[in-house]
């Protein structure tokens, strides 16, 4: 009967000191620290797109509660320093990357990497050559193809010819748009792609490129520039060769310039990006799949045309003239 | 078997309802204090949102109150009016002069104040007039269709406060302001002259809005009356519905703040109006702004633990320590269940305890005492049975009886041979009993009978006796041979040393529930102290027949209680009379309570 007393009060004793067990259990579950998510962009403030979509970053960081840093190179072009950047990235073992691809190619080792490591990936913007990433933000960047397709077919004459002005070939941004430019104006009859030109996303190559364009073909109707450089580049040419009007220009993303030629009139419309949400979504997913859920594979964030009548409308305002530029 | 005793036992009583009363009293506290706690850390945090959000409020009116001082004051700028008044009078030189002038005081205006973006005049007649002489007006932009414009048209006089929006006017920039615009009229007209459009730099309240800090996720926006959106740090976010806000809610609130229950957490919106009509909303999460919410519940919920666990094991302890002196006690009675009776339980601190203790020690003494007392007593029993016996045999009573027969029969008194022998005989007849102790008093008169006849034979003339015993006594019991001593000392002590015959007379009779025997003689009698001696002495210490009265004595005290016995009464040279007390004890009571006792 003494022992079993004894085990009364080993119950009695048991039952708090299991729930204080379980409470501290609870806590040290309840309070792990901070997560750290490294966002590797491919260009830090080259321009206003990269410069929104960290402010999205910045924004969803301060929701979430957890610890981002962003690391990429000055300049889009410089894929090595993203690499190296990258690589340092994963020896600190964050809980995830967030990861905007420079190179469509270039960058699968990396990817490779950081999948081996074991930490989670979520691509940005760009992905790469292969299935490294848990999720990818985007926009859809074949529909806003169709999109800036459509808003060229529709000033363009019957017979048209139409040249497309991409940025560094092997991204897969570039191959999308493209794509998505193509499927609208192959199916438009008697509309003719005379090719397709890379600036390697320097504007001044662009205007160069267009320029000589546009002086061996003079027949040509239309433009499309895949990103902002390409589209600035060429709206140069056209305002310099006095072709304003005549060769009809749609463009992608958004800066002062593009502002100014929409405002004159070298510029129809211009496909912009919603990097700001993509930046947010890009942390919002990565949060998710740190605590462990399964995310779906693609994400694809809006684009919206903008063209000179609706530039100035409260909802466009934001996207076309970024607050950060200030 | 197990179970109920275990519910019994003091212990675990004392242990449950202690751990029961700990856990009740532990829970009720925490729940008030945890409940008091977060209240006040909710008031506190609330207090604190509304003060903040009072701070911008306040900061943001400084902002707009300067744009509209600085308004009146170039409205009333004399070189304002003049050109405004006048434009199409003066020359073109005059003009310039005076644009100059006024753009010159607006720069002044305007680098005074770093929340100024810009100060301009559009006059009716297309001029205009910038802050800076240099400042082209953009050519796409139409400023008639430009709402800030329109709106101080439709106000006329009134001032507009437009929410935030680039400003395109001026070539090649594109700034985000906040625009104050307001149409000037003519001293004797209505006729307007111009709108005045002053911009207030849209970064100053985006830096002063960005930097609040409302918890981890919690922010302020603003939005004015129309419900558009001026500040708010997700725009992007609301416009491609990726979040939602109440704006609704917001416009029709009056209560200055409420609370939105959404995906499991609580929102707090809080609203302050200004004079020119925006909102001020802090949004904060409950959860958080009780930053330590979480924190202070476990600390709550770990200290009540540790309460109940330092409750549990006091109880135990306590139980314990109350519970364990009785369980020696108990484990002592048991002891002395046993019969061991030389144990003695050490008296503990608690009064009850102790208390307890000592009764028990008191008590096992005195039974050990009573006990020594029966075995005392009981050799007493033996002892005086033995000399009872004795004095049935009583050696010099049977060789002078004898002698007397020989005497006789020489004397060839035949008759009186016989009586004597056959007196000699019932005598021992009756004496033995059949070895009983308790006799009935038939028996006892028979037997005191014989051996007065024998007596008085031996003594001839010497003796006379009277016996005077009641009948209705002879059912009743008696101890045997308890007469004949009284007797033997009456004739021995009494009568034999007088001079002439003495009597002896005996009587019994019964009184209530006692019967009383009286040995009377009208001997020598004797004096007080040894009247006193008499039913005291001690074996060896006194004469033979002294210890025969003690001893009779004694054995009635023995068998019946101190309340019966013997008394004795004696004045020297009269004669001594005895007085023997015993219960009535019917024979056949006696059997029926004691069953066949010897």
């Amino acid at each position: 009967m003494k022992s079993y007393l004894r085990m009364r009060y080993m119950v009695l004793l048991l039952i708090p000191l299991l729930l204080l067990g379980y409470a501290v259990y609870q806590w040290s579950k309840e309070e792990p620290g901070t997560k750290k998510i490294i966002v590797g962009v491919k260009a830090l403030d080259e321009n206003e797109f990269w410069r929104v979509l960290i402010e999205g970053v910045n924004t969803a960081s301060r929701e979430f509660g957890v610890d981002v840093s962003v690391v990429g190179p000055s300049q889009e072009i410089e894929v090595d320093l993203q690499i190296q950047l990258l690589e340092e990235a994963v020896k600190q073992k964050p809980d995830a990357i967030v990861l905007a691809a420079g190179d469509y190619h270039r960058l699968v080792p990396v990817a490779e990497s950081i999948r081996k490591a074991g930490i989670p990936l979520i691509m940005i913007d760009s992905a790469v050559n292969g299935d490294y990433a848990q999720s990818l933000i985007a926009t859809d960047n074949v529909n806003a193809g169709q999109k800036a397709g459509k808003e060229l077919s529709s000033r363009l004459p019957e017979h048209a010819k139409v040249a497309i002005i991409s940025f560094v070939q092997g991204t897969s941004t570039q191959i999308e748009r493209e794509q998505g430019v193509r499927s609208i104006l192959e199916q438009r009859g008697g509309t003719e792609i005379v090719g397709t030109y890379y600036s390697e996303g320097k504007e001044e190559r662009a205007y160069e490129i267009t320029k000589k364009l546009l002086l061996e073909r003079p027949d040509l109707n239309g433009i499309v520039g895949l990103n902002e450089p390409s589209t600035v580049g060429a709206g140069r040419a056209i305002r310099e060769l006095g072709l304003v009007g005549k060769v009809k220009l749609v463009g992608f993303d958004s800066s002062v310039k593009e502002v100014k030629l929409l405002e004159e009139g070298v510029l129809q419309s211009t496909i912009v990006q919603k990097p700001f949400n993509i930046g947010y979504l890009g942390i919002k997913t990565a949060v998710s799949v740190i605590e462990g859920d399964r995310m779906p594979r693609h994400i694809y964030t809006d684009s919206v045309i903008i063209n000179k009548d609706n530039m100035y409308t409260e909802e466009n305002q934001k996207l076309l003239f970024p607050f950060v530029e200030e | 078997m197990k179970t109920p005793q275990r519910i019994k036992s003091i212990q675990s009583r004392i242990a449950s309802s202690f751990v029961m009363l700990v856990l009740f009293t532990a829970l009720l506290l925490i729940f008030i204090s945890y409940r008091l706690s977060e209240s006040a850390v909710r008031e506190t945090a609330e207090s604190y949102t509304s003060e903040l959000i009072n701070q911008v409020n306040a900061n943001i009116q400084t902002y707009i109150t300067g744009m509209k001082d600085i308004s009146l004051a170039a409205m009333n700028n004399p070189n304002v009016r003049e050109y405004l008044a006048s434009a199409d009078e003066l020359e073109p030189a005059q003009l310039a002069v005076l644009k100059a002038k006024i753009s010159d005081y607006f720069h002044s205006i305007r680098i005074s104040r770093k929340d100024i973006a810009s100060i301009n005049i559009f006059g009716a007649g297309g001029t205009f007039i910038s802050d800076r002489s240099n400042a082209e007006l953009n050519p796409y932009i139409e400023i008639s269709d430009q709402p800030w414009y329109r709106q101080a048209k439709e106000n006329q006089g009134q001032t507009v406060i437009s929410s935030s929006h680039v400003q395109p006017v001026i070539k090649g920039e594109y700034r985000w302001v906040v625009s104050l615009s307001r149409e000037l009229s003519g001293m004797d007209s209505t006729q307007g002259l111009g709108i005045l459009l002053i911009d207030l730099n849209f970064k100053v309240i985006n830096d002063m809005l960005s930097k609040l800090d409302l918890g981890n996720r919690g922010y302020v926006f603003v939005i004015d009356r129309e419900g558009r959106i001026v500040y708010h740090p997700q725009q992007q976010l609301l416009y491609s519905n990726l979040k939602t806000e109440r704006l609704d809610q917001v416009l029709q609130d009056k209560h200055g703040s409420f609370v939105v229950k959404e995906d499991g957490a609580s929102r707090i919106y809080s609203i302050k109006n200004t004079d020119f009509g925006w909102k001020i909303v802090g949004v904060f999460y409950e959860n958080e702004l009780v930053d330590n919410k979480k924190q202070m519940q476990l600390s709550f919920a770990i200290a009540g633990l540790l309460c109940l666990v330092v409750g549990v094991l006091f109880s135990v302890v306590l139980s314990r320590n109350l519970t364990r002196p009785i369980k020696k006690l108990q484990e002592k009675m048991m002891e002395v269940e046993k019969g061991n009776f030389d144990i003695r339980v050490p008296v503990g601190h608690s009064r009850e305890i102790s208390g307890l203790a000592r009764s028990f020690n008191v008590m096992v003494l005195k039974i050990k005492e009573l006990m020594y007392q029966i075995v005392v007593e009981q050799e007493i029993k033996r002892k005086s049975e033995l000399n009872a016996l004795q004095a049935q045999i009583n050696p010099h009573f049977l060789y002078n009886t004898l002698d007397s027969i020989i005497w006789m029969a020489e004397s060839k008194k035949h008759d009186e041979v016989i009586l004597m022998t056959s007196a000699l005989a019932r005598l021992f007849r009756a004496s033995l009993s059949k070895g009983k102790e308790m006799i009935p008093i038939a028996t006892e008169v028979e037997h005191i009978t014989n051996y007065l006849k024998i007596q008085q034979m031996r003594y001839q003339d010497k003796i006379t006796f009277a016996l005077d015993i009641d009948r209705g006594l002879y059912p009743y019991l008696t101890l045997k041979v308890l007469l004949q001593p009284l007797v033997e000392n009456a004739i021995y002590h009494g009568i034999k040393n007088k001079e002439g015959p003495g009597t002896i007379t005996i009587t019994g009779v019964r009184r209530d529930t006692r019967i009383e025997f009286q040995v009377k003689d009208d001997g020598i009698g004797m004096d007080q102290s040894k009247v006193e001696t008499l039913l005291t002495s001690k074996e060896g210490t006194r004469s033979r027949n002294s210890v025969g009265i003690a001893n009779v004595h004694q054995r009635i005290q023995l068998y019946f209680g101190t309340e019966y016995g013997l008394s004795y009464a004696s004045v020297p040279g009269s004669g001594t009379s005895v007085t023997l007390v015993i219960p009535a004890v019917h024979a056949d009571e006696w059997q029926r309570v004691e069953g066949d006792v010897p």
